[in-house]
């Protein structure tokens, strides 16, 4: 099960991969707090909340994908990809889980928020 | 930038058969696979399949009323996965818009 999102920023990939990526502008937008713990990116909220995410693949400036889990400890496998385009970038984010469903059976929410 | 205009599209279920059977299950409290069958241009055998993995899916289930197996959407399933989907979603709208507003303030 799955939901995506798309939408066209206006800074170049590497603009872009750089705020998903660096924790000094992650903490600009994303989280309170982010910092590097391993191979894991900890973030943590103003509510106490705290995220690790495990880095799975790093294709500068494509594609990112890395693993978490929510506060209830569902795991979840977030994936971005950097399309460059006129404007910009096109950036797709994708974060599923596997709900045990068997995998002849997708549910999908897409949704395009209207820029 | 208005607020954003989510427009929900659900891609349904990969085999349209089993699309059928969520959606006949959701009309009638319960029906038998002989009963389904009987709607679909498949076999009762192939009925019985798509629903035994819709049942491992969680979005169905079945009870023996005498000698019939009766089966039913399960409560919630798909609305929890429906909650999810929104509420996952609705996550993201907000971390894009932060992203955006991050990249162009």
């Amino acid at each position: 099960m799955e939901v995506t999102r798309e939408l066209v920023l206006p800074a170049p990939p590497a603009e872009v991969w750089e705020a998903l990526t660096d924790p000094e502008r992650l903490q600009e937008w994303f989280a309170n707090e982010v910092e590097w713990d391993g191979d894991e990116l900890v973030y943590r909220w103003g509510d106490g909340e705290e995220r690790r995410a495990r880095i799975e693949e790093s294709d500068e400036p494509r594609r990112l994908g890395f693993r978490w889990s929510d506060p209830d400890g569902d795991e979840t496998r977030v994936t971005f990809e950097l399309e460059e385009t006129d404007e910009g970038t096109r950036l797709t984010v994708t974060e599923g889980r596997d709900a045990g469903w068997t995998s002849a059976l997708e549910l999908r929410a897409f949704a395009f928020a209207a820029v | 930038m208005t607020g954003d205009r989510v427009d929900a599209v659900f891609g349904a279920l990969a085999d349209e058969n089993r699309r059928y059977l969520v959606e006949a299950l959701a009309a009638r409290e319960t029906a038998t696979a002989t009963e389904l069958a009987s709607e679909l241009p498949v076999t009762r055998q192939a009925v019985a399949k798509h629903l035994m993995a819709l049942g491992e899916a969680g979005l169905v289930e079945s009870a023996r009323v005498g000698r019939e197996t009766r089966y039913r959407l399960t409560p919630g399933a798909l609305g929890d996965a429906l909650g999810w989907i929104e509420r996952v979603g609705g996550q993201w709208d907000a971390r894009l818009a932060a992203l955006r507003r991050h990249l162009t303030g």
